[in-house]
């Protein structure tokens, strides 16, 4: 046995070999113990992954650049262990899961590193029966993991390194690409891997979604640490200032000096009675809907899609008019994204019209509706393909014929592009990306802007600019449909919701409304924001 | 159905088919091949999965008769179309009977360097992420008015939709690199986890499809 520490970080720099950004780690101290369970939380570019990457020796090994101070693992110098060596002792689970199951069935993923580690076949079996129990996927086992849904595939990475019997397993943002339903699964899982002795060591920026599962919190901010210590002595300080945003209820319960500080609804329901609670914020004033029918610019009537013979979308309706924010609603799969690109024509309705303008879709092609509709999807990386920030958010403009460049200068403005336009796209950060691939979207100036899951692994400071930026379109006139499964952001920002489930919309109204049919809720795997939870349907 | 037999049997047998069909002269050899073909097909369950492989590769299939009769006769295009489509047909179920791992796995025992099997295997598995990839890139940029659509005006734009593809692809191969070195790629004594080993069955159906072989190169020739 090791000393009581499996991870002891002294004055830890670092930076990749090609950014010139300086040090991205700027003097880490760190110890911690094999069974913690331990968050590392950060807005954008603090650190947090690559703070990861050095627990289990892929920095310096594989990433290589520059680095300074000492990093000890179980008590030798990870410079003089290879990652072929740690990776036993520390199992890491990677951000995408696309990019870490290369295999063709989950038994093969869970048995690969115990493969490399020279099992014999009998343990490997074991191993596999153990750890599929040990996560609920024994049922998945024969399956193809590029088959399984996001929460899924998840569970089939954490069992890859979990089979392993790491002392610690790594997670880098586990929760970034999953819906409630898919998070509470993968939390349950863990909590049960933390209860049977495995520490955990888990990066995130949202904290609602673990400050109830850790015992320590380490709060990193330009690549220092800045914050270490329970979740209530970290809760208890203004970490809003370091671009987290406080779980609802220990922001509450800071302001009202509660202790012990509560960390969900739950805790604070439990320690204050509901008069004593401050009243919300009043919601601020949004630009009212235009409610005239001549300034409607989008209609979905009955709307079916078939793929492959199955009903993707069932009867959909909605209208969206001028000036107005509509959210659209659901979980993974619900068929969100299938209805957008029936918006610009890539997708074709089996049966029920869309109408632009006044005009049927049917009649205009992709390029057409192009001008009408601009569509940011959620991955910004698939658009890129101009050198700078300016080619690449004219090229649609400019493809389309309707380049204006005082339009463009005044998006970059909006949105705060103007020290990026010449620098490559591919080398921004991906809160940047998604800002060039949104002014990308209105360089056309079309008449509706829809925004694929925009703040899908953004921090706070990106959530709060854009939550901005839609109330300033919106005030001049712009129709925007956010398709989101983030409800706290479409909550405050959207004043009218449409809930959608296995391809049916299946309510609609206002967010507290939605939120307060718990039947439909259910039914499409989601869960009421905090604040709803707090004060129910009144604030909306 | 699946692991009945060792994948080294497998790429034997389909072979030996695939000889079969290409030293095929008349269309009385070509149809019962075929028959016996979808018969496997079924045989493995896999007649819809087939169903919908048919409506990419008959249209192929004809397209190459065509040109054949075209340049020949009728007869020899039937039979130019008939020979692609068993051949198709064999690897089809080929493929669905062996994942590239256990080809892949069971070539290592037989002397390719692991390295080399795993490269196969993988990029076979990646084939349907970087499809994927490209239906996004494509939808992404239709989306704002460049034109991909299938023409002349595509190739225009090509990079618009290589640029893209690319990055993203080598992305995923350094992640994938990252993954795979910290779950212990490369490190010497690796075992396997499923053992590939030519037992009397596989030496068994060798010989069969070997002699069942013999005989209709023969009886063709007569």
């Amino acid at each position: 046995m090791t000393g009581p520490f499996l991870i002891e970080i002294k004055s830890l720099r670092y930076a990749y070999r090609q950014s010139g950004a300086g040090w991205i780690l700027d003097g880490i101290d760190l110890k911690i113990r094999p069974d913690e369970y331990l968050l590392i939380c950060g807005a954008s570019g603090s650190g947090k992954s690559t703070l990861c990457r050095t627990f289990n020796g892929l920095i310096p090994h594989f990433f290589g650049g520059s680095l300074q101070g000492d990093i000890r693992i179980a008590e030798i110098p990870s410079t003089q262990q290879s990652v072929g060596q740690l990776f036993e002792r520390l199992g890491m689970v990677f951000q995408n899961p696309e990019a870490q199951l290369f295999n063709g069935t989950v038994e093969r993923e869970i048995a690969f590193g115990l493969e490399s580690i020279g099992l014999a076949r009998r343990e490997i079996e074991r191993r596999i029966a153990e750890t599929a129990e040990t996560v609920g996927i024994e049922a998945l086992l024969p399956e193809n993991p590029h088959e399984l849904s996001g929460g899924q595939q998840q569970l089939v990475a954490i069992a890859a390194v979990l089979a392993l019997l790491p002392q610690t397993i790594i997670l880098d943002e586990p929760y970034a690409n999953l819906d409630p339903v898919n998070v509470r699964r993968v939390r349950t899982a863990l909590r049960r891997i933390h209860q049977n002795g495995t520490g955990i060591i888990i990066s995130e920026h949202r904290l609602g979604l673990t400050v109830a599962d850790v015992e320590r919190i380490v709060v990193l901010y330009q690549g220092r640490i800045v914050l270490d210590g329970s979740p209530a002595q970290v809760l208890k300080q203004d970490i809003e200032s370091y671009g987290l945003e406080p779980p609802l209820a220990a922001s509450i319960g800071r302001k009202l000096g509660l202790a012990p500080l509560p960390l969900d609804i739950d805790g604070l329901k439990s320690s204050v009675s509901l008069d004593n609670l401050p009243v919300p914020p009043a919601p601020e004033d949004l630009p009212t809907i235009y409610p005239a029918d001549g300034d409607r610019v989008l209609m979905l009537d009955r709307v079916c899609f078939h793929a492959a013979g199955k009903p993707l979308l069932r009867d959909v309706g909605l209208t969206l008019s001028r000036g107005e924010c509509l959210a659209l609603v659901g979980a993974n799969g619900a068929g969100k994204t299938t209805l957008l690109k029936h918006l610009n024509g890539l997708n074709r309705p089996t049966r029920g019209e869309i109408t632009v303008r006044n005009r049927p879709a049917r009649e205009m092609k992709v390029s057409q509706l192009a001008r009408y509709v601009g569509v940011a999807f959620q991955n910004p990386n698939s658009q890129f393909f101009k050198l700078t920030v300016w080619d690449e958010i004219v090229a649609g403009a400019k493809a389309l014929q309707c380049y204006d460049e005082s339009w463009i200068r005044e998006l970059a403005r909006l949105f705060a592009l103007d020290p990026l336009l010449a620098r490559a796209p591919y080398r921004l950060s991906e809160g940047e990306k998604k800002r060039v691939a949104f002014a990308a979207a209105l360089a056309a100036r079309p008449d509706i802007l829809a925004l694929d899951e925009p703040t899908a692994g953004q921090d706070m400071f990106f959530r709060r600019s854009l939550g901005l930026l839609l109330r300033e379109l919106q005030a001049r006139g712009q129709a925007i449909l956010l398709i989101t499964q983030d409800l706290s952001f479409a909550e405050e920002y959207a004043r009218r919701w449409l809930l959608l489930a296995k391809g049916e919309i299946i309510a609609e109204g206002t967010p507290g409304r939605v939120m307060g049919d718990q039947a439909a809720m259910a039914r499409a795997h989601l869960e009421p924001t905090d604040r709803f939870r707090l004060y129910g349907g009144k604030k909306y | 159905m699946k692991n009945l037999l060792d994948p080294r049997t497998k790429i034997i047998i389909a072979m030996f088919f695939t000889i079969l069909v290409v030293a095929s002269r008349t269309l009385s050899w070509l149809l019962p091949q075929w028959g016996v073909l979808i018969v496997l097909v079924v045989a493995i369950g896999k007649g819809r999965a087939y169903a919908r492989w048919l409506r990419l590769s008959l249209p192929m299939a004809l397209f190459f008769g065509a040109v054949t009769w075209w340049t020949a006769d009728w007869k020899t295009g039937l039979m130019a179309a008939l020979a692609l489509l068993n051949l198709v047909s064999v690897f089809f179920v080929f493929f669905s009977t062996t994942t590239p791992e256990d080809l892949g796995n069971s070539l290592v025992k037989a002397g390719l360097p692991y390295p080399v099997a795993f490269v196969f295997s993988t990029s076979l598995q990646f084939v349907p992420v970087i499809g994927r990839k490209a239906k996004n890139v494509l939808d992404a940029q239709r989306a704002r008015g460049i034109p991909l659509e299938p023409g002349w005006s595509a190739l225009r734009h090509y990079p618009a939709f290589l640029g893209p593809l690319l990055i993203q692809a080598f992305q995923l191969a350094e992640e994938l690199a990252a993954a795979m070195e910290a779950r212990g790629f490369g490190r010497p004594g690796r075992t396997f986890y499923r053992d590939y080993r030519m037992g009397p069955t596989d030496w068994l159906a060798v010989a069969i499809t070997f002699l069942l072989l013999t005989a209709c190169l023969i009886l063709q020739r007569m």
